[in-house]
């Protein structure tokens, strides 16, 4: 019974921020930042915790491996453009996978973060649902990487329309490439604005970033 | 009511590729997401024409448009941590901002560069 409110709670508190969302465009109203916010805030406030949450939570989860698997329908449907421009396309992600890794790996030892941050924080640039078994594996906090990957995805949101101003990246393809690299989904939904073939791009970058990540994170874990 | 049957019925199909996915994994025991193994399998199932794009594209159309809310249950968890809000939190944050424009800067002045060379090479063929 609780569980099947947990759901039905968190559809519904989604769908009314995917509707505010819409109303007023602010990049920090996007859905996923504010319904976690709000649940987070109502959770607290009303003294459940995180376990019976997820007695319904994990149902909503468990969607997470489909839809990851759903990423190969928009890949196959493009696979002639993406042949087209292989060469940029696997050199810009590996490219991005790279500054993403030994960018944060230095931050992390400028701050001293623990060993545990570190290897959640690596991940960060790759989608959730890949993002979250990659931490697990190579001995991250799942929890922190879930949230890491959400801030990773903001940035490319919100920050990825100026840095094109500023930097001068004006073609389609490599709007599309840097910020699906570096931001995935989040920053995906963000190019639908640039048009079809940035919007392409993004997710192609982010779905061959998923990939390359799944084997490039945890061999980089272990130079640490 | 016929589309959400039938969406329903796509997205177990999906699901399957996502079990299957795990079991490999499972089977070769090594650390790896099971859900990408499903991703490549379905797109050289798809690929190879073994089974036809109607068969899962609005299944997966769906699941794709929904995506965000299906992250949500895993970000909630962040309210066990609430040493989150915290100055070493805040560095936290400050390091994925940077990490991340950075990457897109060194991406995005990369991937200009190699497709300007790519259309030289197309304009001398």
């Amino acid at each position: 019974m609780i569980a099947l409110f947990m759901i039905i709670g968190t559809i519904v508190l989604f769908y009314a921020m995917t509707f505010i969302y819409k109303r007023f465009t602010y990049p920090l109203l996007i859905p996923i930042f504010s319904t976690t916010v709000l649940l987070v805030i109502i959770l607290v406030l009303s003294r459940i915790p995180y376990d019976t949450y997820m007695s319904g939570g994990k149902w909503i989860n468990e969607l997470l491996g489909p839809a990851v698997v759903s990423m190969a329908y928009p890949l196959y449907m493009h696979r002639e453009k993406i042949f087209k421009y292989k060469t940029p396309i696997i050199l810009s992600v590996l490219t991005a996978l790279f500054s993403g890794l030994i960018s944060i790996t230095i931050f992390s030892k400028l701050l001293s973060f623990d060993d545990h941050i570190l290897l959640s924080l690596l991940p960060k640039s790759i989608t959730s649902p890949v993002a979250i078994p990659i931490s697990e594996a190579i001995g991250g906090i799942p929890t922190l990487t879930a949230v890491f990957v959400i801030f990773a995805g903001l940035v490319g949101a919100i920050f990825g329309p100026v840095i094109f101003k500023v930097f001068h990246i004006d073609q389609a393809i490599s709007r599309g490439l840097s910020v699906g690299s570096a931001s995935h989904g989040i920053g995906v939904s963000k190019l639908a604005e640039y048009g079809e073939e940035t919007l392409t791009m993004g997710s192609v970058s982010m779905t061959l970033s998923a990939i390359f990540g799944s084997f490039v994170c945890p061999l980089f874990a272990l130079l640490i | 009511m016929l589309k959400i049957i039938r969406i329903v019925l796509q997205v177990f199909i999906l699901y399957l590729f996502s079990l299957i996915g795990s079991w490999i994994v499972q089977i070769l025991s090594f650390q790896f997401p099971g859900s990408i193994i499903g991703l490549l399998l379905l797109f050289g199932c798809l690929y190879f024409k073994i089974i036809p794009g109607q068969l899962i594209k609005d299944g997966a159309g769906f699941l794709l448009t929904f995506l965000a809310l299906f992250f949500i249950p895993a970000t909630v968890g962040i309210m066990d941590y609430p040493e989150f809000l915290s100055w070493v939190g805040l560095g936290m944050v400050l390091s994925i901002i940077i990490s991340t424009t950075l990457t897109i800067i060194i991406t995005g002045k990369f991937c200009q560069y190699l497709e300007r060379k790519l259309l030289e090479k197309e304009q001398i063929e």
